[in-house]
């Protein structure tokens, strides 16, 4: 699995990109052990609480979890995560 | 009047006169001003059929009644005439500072008309108005243009002004303001180009009155509070500015790429937001009365494109960039000072070097047709040298010059030409993303983001979310951006307001400023307004459902690869809703009952 971080959230992560090779199995067990990995500023960006925040966009092979299943989302080991904060332009 | 000056100028360049005529407040209370107010006045003045580049026909420059308040983002004006690249009731929006100063001079629009026989340029201080020679000026870019205007009337003064692409009468030019902002699309520079009219200086030492001075205040701030609240508009822009989009469309698999032969390309990231953050940003900047800043003022060091300006927007770094197959930023950063001193729109430029790689690399055109250049995806040098010949009007760039449609069909394959109503179409791919597929084809200025910007709620979840690979709700959801915009964009405030305000809180504002009775109701129906005006003009100026099109490419033939794989406009899906909840007959005809719902 590739976890793809962009705009303040690669500031938060410190890094583009992560191979993980332990897919687990969905994607509150994925954002939880990245923030635990990133710490606090990366946790008050995808969590709200313990849901996923508002002001966050996880595409899951470019589908949107709101599409899919949220926070249950289940994940595969070939799958790619793309995490923004909210964006936008013209 | 509050809100508005309750003047109108106009210039007759043929004969050299120059007169005032009052705002109609009963126009201005329906149209409230830049692109509806301007919208009424080129459709009551000027034939649907007349040569967009003949002295008959009329250019209006107009801010609306927020210019030049300190509403946030309130800087907007439109250019409004025919325009030359496709025909249509054409209303071009620029921020900057030009609006708010031609309000402070005291106009609600400056009316052109005529043709000068000799380069001239307009000086407009106050109610002083001069019409002079402007031959020193003929062949000076726009910032060179700028200076010398300058100097010849007040170092404070706010320029308009067309480059070479205006003067040669390129389809694809546009108007710049105060050097970096354009009024970009559908050709307007030429319309200024055609008549002689090298640059408008303005110069106001008026004021915006205001009917409630308390509850405007109290309104104003509630919305500066609520943008500056906002993820995107309080922070996000300004640290990434619109160049952050390319990532979230690459990752949806919506970013057009190499002229629409697909929807992902694998190094985007190098021409991303954060990639320009990182590289080349020096400051971040705002227009007139903005809190956002989403204005990008740039450096680029490497010795092949070494320079300084403003840019890249998104459309910009995507059109130079995965369209033509490109992810040097420095070379699509240099493509964007280049087309801004030339005056060139950069969606359109871009998008028309895209068409012309592929007509290469399918063997229609050679190195023949190309001044011996090899113009093929990827070649950044090659993406570079075709904007200087476009440009100066040169060899191969004279046909560039005249846009993607013109060019393809030229050769015999329109189909290559990735337009709407002969507009390029911009940085959304409708294959990845069903609404803005509908909103391109139903655009009332043809291939256009900004008249129903649906990728708010499609893919960046600003507010509401709906998925983008469906097509239920779309209509609607098209038709309430298309109308708010069009509101939007005739109040004078900026689009980008919307990320943090509504409606309610322009509507709010708007009462406050004006004293007029405004309710929400009353402004979607304003912008509603609007919409059905352009429609019926461009309806007689020749338009037919059948232009109601997307480019048969995005319809038939899948994207290849990334997130969007397999995926294929399905217009048809969306175009009868659309018709019907617009009040349309089956040929996209406003109805005699919508007509008189909207007093047109």
């Amino acid at each position: 699995m590739t976890v793809k971080y962009f705009a303040t959230i690669r500031t938060y992560a410190g890094e583009t990109e992560r191979r993980i090779d332990d897919a687990p199995a969905g994607m509150r067990e994925l954002l939880t052990s990245l923030a635990a990995r990133y710490g606090t500023a990366f946790r008050r960006a995808v969590f709200s609480g313990d849901q996923l925040s508002g002001e966050i966009i996880i595409l899951v092979n470019g589908r949107n979890v709101v599409h899919l299943e949220g926070l249950d989302t289940p994940l595969e080991a070939g799958d790619e995560v793309s995490i923004f904060p909210m964006v936008a332009g013209g | 009047m509050f809100g508005w000056t309750g003047t109108i100028l106009r210039i007759d360049l043929t004969k050299g006169k120059v007169s005032r005529e009052a705002t109609d407040p009963q126009l201005a209370r329906d149209y409230l001003g830049a692109r509806g107010l301007g919208g009424h006045i080129v459709r009551s003045e000027v034939d649907p059929k007349t040569d967009a580049l003949g002295a008959d026909n009329k250019i209006v420059f107009a801010p609306g009644p927020l210019t030049g308040t300190f509403a946030p983002a309130a800087g907007r004006f439109d250019v409004v005439t025919k325009g030359p690249l496709n025909g249509v009731l054409a209303a071009s929006n620029s921020g900057g500072t030009f609006g708010p100063e031609l309000k402070y001079a005291g106009y609600d629009a400056l009316i052109i008309e005529g043709k000068s026989a000799k380069p001239v340029y307009l000086w407009i201080k106050d109610d002083q108005v001069e019409i002079r020679d402007a031959a020193a000026l003929w062949g000076h870019t726009t910032p060179d243009t700028t200076d010398l205007v300058r100097a010849e009337t007040d170092e404070d003064a706010k320029v308009s002004c067309i480059g070479p692409a205006g003067e040669h009468l390129s389809l694809i030019a546009n108007i710049m303001n105060e050097m970096h902002r354009a009024a970009g699309r559908t050709g307007v520079g030429a319309v200024m180009g055609s008549k002689n009219l090298k640059a408008v200086a303005v110069f106001g030492s008026g004021a915006v009155k205001v009917a409630d001075p308390e509850g405007f205040k109290a309104a104003v701030m509630k919305a500066r509070q609520m943008i500056q609240a906002h993820p995107v508009g309080g922070t996000g822009l300004r640290a990434y500015g619109t160049d952050v989009l390319v990532n979230i469309l690459n990752q949806s698999g919506a970013l057009p790429t190499r002229n629409f032969q697909d929807g992902y390309f694998p190094t985007a990231d190098k021409t991303g937001g954060e990639s320009l953050a990182a590289k080349q940003l020096i400051r971040p900047k705002g227009c007139f009365s903005c809190i956002i800043s989403c204005g990008r003022v740039t450096k680029v060091d490497s010795p092949d494109y070494k320079g300084s300006g403003e840019g890249p927007e998104y459309e910009t770094a995507w059109a130079f960039g995965a369209d033509c197959g490109i992810d040097d930023l420095d070379a699509i950063t240099k493509a964007n000072y280049y087309c801004n001193e030339y005056g060139l729109d950069t969606i359109s430029m871009g998008s028309t070097v895209a068409c012309a790689m592929e007509l290469f690399e399918r063997g229609i055109i050679t190195t023949e047709d190309t001044d011996g250049v090899q113009l093929t995806f990827g070649n950044t040098a090659a993406m570079v040298e075709m904007v200087h010949k476009t440009g100066k009007g040169e060899g191969f760039g004279a046909k560039l010059a005249q846009g993607s449609y013109r060019l393809a069909e030229s050769y015999g394959h329109p189909e290559y030409s990735m337009t709407c109503k002969k507009q390029e179409m911009p940085a959304y791919d409708p294959r990845g993303v069903q609404g803005i597929g509908l909103n391109y084809a139903t655009g009332n200025r043809g291939g256009c983001h900004v008249r129903g910007y649906t990728i708010a709620i499609e893919v960046l979840q600003n507010g509401a979310v709906m998925d983008p690979h469906v097509t239920d709700d779309k209509a609607g959801l098209g038709i309430t951006f298309q109308d708010l915009t069009a509101a939007l964009d005739s109040s004078g405030a900026c689009l980008f307001a919307t990320f943090g305000i509504g409606g309610a809180e322009l509507t709010e504002m708007l009462a406050a400023l004006t004293g007029v009775d405004y309710t929400l109701d009353e402004f979607m129906r304003i912008g509603e307004r609007i919409w059905n005006q352009e429609r019926l003009w461009n309806l007689t100026a020749g338009f037919t459902k059948a232009d109601d099109a997307l480019p048969q490419r995005l319809l038939t033939e899948p994207i290849k690869t990334g997130p969007s794989k397999g995926h294929v406009s399905r217009l048809d899906d969306m175009l009868p809703e659309y018709y019907e909840l617009r009040g349309w007959d089956e040929e996209g005809v406003p109805t005699e009952a919508k007509l008189k719902e909207l007093a047109l």
